[in-house]
């Protein structure tokens, strides 16, 4: 789907999962901020793990070369 | 930006809740009710104010020493509940509200009776025993004893014989008088008779024979069923005896042989009627023992079942006075001896709460005074505490494992909920061993209330502890797995068609160049294609070692901007700009550097030789080039971030030191004129124990040195901390390996085989394996290496962890701790 387009979906995600939190467990401001940040943790972490991945497939400079018998 | 990060609220674990020090001033009448409430809602922790007296010499000392007594009590009741087998039943509210004095009193009684009964019990027993023995004599002698008899009497003759033939010279008055006596006498033999263990029946007939000079002689005869002992009390195989003996002299040997060998002597008599007569009278009197022995038995349950009901109440309510005496210990009387002063930590928000606490001592008492609350104002550093529940305590105590935080510094367990279990799942990516994990923390997750009242084993107790942390560690495993294509090894095309395939339609050479990619990039994670190619070591390796070093950068550059919010929160400038600025410049021109190097190649796919350039950045950096250039400008950046490097290094060891001694010499000159302490603040100083804040000593070498050691630490540090992420790419390795290896090799191997029996061995095998190499070890293994990162790696920018940890007085942690 192309490296932008889900980098948008991850942070359409994130902030779906942020609003989520602040509905069922709204327990004052520091709770929220809390929460709130380990959600934002959470998303940059998985988007990090994703981003790294799929750019390390985009251009490159080996290709899988089948094992014999295969 | 600034302002809106200044004006946010404060953020719940970020740094310790505010902790004031108190004093509370108690009447006497109301101190043991106050300290009792205060145990209840567990949120004041008491300073010790009487540290310099022995435990002997504190107030309350007799009181514990009763409660002491009352424990030991408590705890003979409770082996005699296990010897009945009996269990206390758990946290019963049987029984109405006792005080400590009624309890007293009704535990010595229950102690002596119990005793009593005890002692009995174990004499009844004993005289039992006796007389089973007796009854086994009195049937089994009399079967051989007169062939015994006879066998004894010829021996003895015989040896009467010798002896006369011999003429000894030993007692030559002794044998004139018996030659005159008939040799064909009938010769008196005493007899002894009994039972010796089995063990030591040839000992026994050994000593005998040679004590005696073989004028003995002994006949045994085996017991088919072991005996109860009556001194041991346990059973023993043991032998009947007789033994007959003529002399005074060989009588007494006999005798104590018997003694020292444990054999126990019975009476036996001739008489064959007379036998019958006493074993019928032993028969009645070991069946009336036995009933008597029974009766005893069955009270001592009765009274033992009693105790058990209220034993746990019983206890409960030792422990709870014994730690109030304790507490009362710590508080010291004031000048009036009317009152009882306290100093402790709380935190603010608990205010409220602790004085309704006080309120409703006073007027549960029916004191006429009330206790008095001040806050003071604090020399020392406070306890460090955080507001947690169930799922964020087990992240906590990972980070307090290392060191607990110093009082309002920032708090790593915040991060660590998220990025602790995302590092583990880095190494562990599998969703198939991830779903495993997952159903395994499920089970314990749902019987939760069930647990955590029951006592569990070590590791379970571990486990059960963990498991919120183990339920975020599967969760992220889950996902790690699907973007490493894996489960158990078998790679998936979920997302999406993969993006390889031949060059041609005939795929000759798929084997020899490979593949191409035809599609674009495979949507999510790793290219399914991959996976069993010849070239898929290299991809993968390439892939996770640059993982590695981006996530390693990420994390150790939050890690110091966190130190940036630390500085700012204590007002340190001298730390925002001699020493947060320049670790980022540091650490950013050279590792910062290289992500940004491995994040262009991977865009442009150029063909560049990452080693080659960070290598030659350094050794020479004014040369071309060439084929490694990946972007315009790229030499001169390059000097430029080696300048920035270079110039960061002094700018961290040196303005720093220099400046302190500025501060503290501008400190001292107007020390001088500082105004008079008011006189609370004198009695203050007191009353604390040790005067702190002497910063008087300063010693500009020792600070010197340490910012040395701060900056060596900091630069050596930043490349072996990096090559320390690798290690995510190591583990990452070996599992995957691993796990393909059991797929492949056990389970694959096994349906070759396409033979029913071969197929559940080689099932049953890769369970056992995948469950004991991959889910346990492997677990334990990457959860150790994450934490190491956690603990070093990202700690080290930041972290002091000095501190220590706020423990109220409370009655649910003394419940605690007392159980094992």
């Amino acid at each position: 789907m192309g490296f932008v387009v889900t980098t948008l979906v991850f942070a359409a995600i994130g902030i779906l999962a942020s609003l989520c939190a602040r509905i069922c467990c709204n327990k004052g401001p520091s709770a929220n901020l809390f929460h709130l940040t380990l959600v934002i943790t959470a998303t940059v972490c998985c988007w990090l793990m994703w981003a790294i991945v799929y750019l390390a497939q985009m251009n490159p400079l080996i290709v899988p070369i089948l094992s014999e018998g295969e | 930006m600034m302002e809106m990060l200044e004006n946010l609220p404060t953020m719940d674990m970020m740094r310790s809740e505010p902790m004031q020090l108190a004093r509370i001033i108690i009447p006497i009448e109301s101190a043991h009710r106050t300290v009792s409430y205060l145990g209840d809602l567990g949120l004041f922790q008491f300073k010790d104010l009487n540290s310099d007296k022995s435990p002997f010499q504190r107030t309350f000392a007799t009181q514990i020493k009763r409660c002491g007594e009352m424990a030991r009590k408590l705890r003979f009741f409770k082996d005699q509940m296990m010897k009945a087998g009996l269990l206390s039943s758990t946290r019963s509210a049987y029984g109405s509200e006792i005080s400590l004095d009624e309890l007293e009193v009704k535990l010595g009684e229950l102690e002596s009776e119990l005793i009593e009964m005890n002692a009995n019990t174990e004499k009844l027993q004993r005289a039992y025993n006796e007389l089973l023995e007796y009854k086994l004599v009195l049937q089994k002698a009399g079967d051989f004893f007169h062939h015994a008899q006879n066998s004894a009497t010829a021996q003895q003759r015989e040896f009467e014989e010798h002896r006369l033939v011999e003429g000894s010279m030993d007692s030559p008055l002794l044998l004139e008088q018996e030659m005159t006596t008939d040799i064909t006498k009938h010769v008196k033999l005493g007899y002894v008779s009994g039972l010796v263990p089995r063990d030591k029946s040839m000992a026994f007939e050994r000593i005998l024979f040679r004590t005696t000079r073989g004028n003995v002689f002994l006949k045994q005869n085996v017991v088919e069923e072991p005996v109860i002992d009556p001194v041991q009390g346990e059973k023993v195989e043991k032998n009947v005896f007789i033994i007959f003996y003529s002399g005074e002299r060989a009588k007494n040997k006999v005798l104590k042989i018997c003694d020292a060998f444990g054999a126990n002597r019975y009476p036996f008599t001739d008489d064959i009627g007379k036998r019958y007569q006493i074993i019928t009278e032993v028969s009645g009197k070991i069946s009336e023992l036995k009933t008597t022995i029974e009766v005893g038995t069955l009270h001592w349950s009765t009274v033992v079942q009693a105790i058990a009901n209220q034993f746990e109440q019983w206890n409960n309510l030792v422990k709870k006075e014994k730690s109030i005496y304790h507490t009362l210990n710590a508080l010291s009387f004031d000048v009036t001896k009317k009152c009882l002063v306290a100093e402790g930590w709380h935190p603010v928000f608990a205010t409220i709460q602790i004085q309704k606490a006080l309120q409703r001592a006073t007027s549960d008492s029916n004191s006429q005074v009330g206790s008095i609350f001040e806050v003071l104002h604090a020399k020392e550093s406070p306890p460090t505490y955080f507001h947690t529940n169930k799922f964020t305590s087990a992240f906590q105590e990972i980070v307090d494992a290392y060191g607990v935080a110093k009082y309002q510094e920032a708090n790593p367990g915040l991060y660590t909920i998220v990025t602790f279990p995302f590092l583990f799942a880095v190494m562990f990516g599998d969703w198939g061993h991830g779903i495993c994990l997952l159903l395994a923390t499920l089970f314990l997750i749902l019987r939760e209330k069930k647990y955590s009242s029951q006592k569990l084993g070590d590791i379970m107790e571990m486990a059960f502890g963990g498991r919120y942390v183990i339920f975020m560690m599967a969760i992220f495993s889950i996902y790690t797995g699907f973007i490493y294509n894996e489960f158990f090894s078998v790679p998936f095309e979920i997302f999406g068609r993969s993006a390889y395939d031949c060059r041609d339609s005939s795929c000759s050479d798929a084997t020899t160049i490979g593949m191409i990619k035809v599609r674009d990039t495979y949507p999510f994670g790793v290219d399914p294609m991959w996976h069993g190619t010849r070239s898929e070591l290299p991809f993968l390796n390439s892939l996770k070692m640059k993982m590695s070093i981006l996530l390693g950068v990420a994390q150790m550059n939050l890690g110091i901007i966190l130190s940036y919010f630390n500085a700012k929160f204590f007002k340190n400038d001298l730390n925002i700009r001699y020493q947060f600025i320049p670790q980022m410049i540091f650490l950013n021109s050279l590792f910062g550097y290289l992500s940004l190097l491995i994040i262009v190649k991977w865009c442009t796919g150029s063909q560049a030789d990452l080693y080659h350039v960070m290598i030659y950045m350094f050794l020479s950096p004014t040369d071309d080039l060439g084929d490694n250039q990946l972007f315009w400008g790229q030499k001169y950046f390059q000097i430029l971030l080696l300048l920035a490097a270079l110039v960061a290094v002094p700018w961290m060891l040196i303005p720093k030191p220099l400046l302190l001694k500025k501060q503290h010499e501008e400190r001292h000159q107007g020390l001088a004129y500082a105004p008079l302490h008011s006189l609370d603040e004198n009695i203050e100083s007191d009353f604390s124990d040790k005067p702190h804040g002497e910063h008087e000593e300063f010693e500009f070498s020792e600070v010197l040195v340490h910012q040395l050691i701060h900056t060596i630490e900091f630069v050596l540090g930043s490349v072996s901390n990096t090559a320390s992420y690798l290690r995510l790419w190591a583990l990452s390795l070996a599992h995957s390996e691993l796990s393909s290896v059991f797929y492949e090799k056990v389970l694959l191997l096994a349906w070759g085989f396409n033979n029913v029996i071969v197929l559940i061995i080689g099932i049953i095998v890769f369970v056992f394996a995948t469950v004991g190499v991959l889910l346990v070890m492997e677990t334990l293994s990457a959860f150790l290496h994450a934490l190491r990162l956690h603990w070093v790696e990202f700690q080290n920018k930041f972290y002091e962890g000095d501190g220590y940890k706020f423990i109220p007085f409370s009655f649910v942690s003394i419940g605690e701790e007392d159980d094992n």
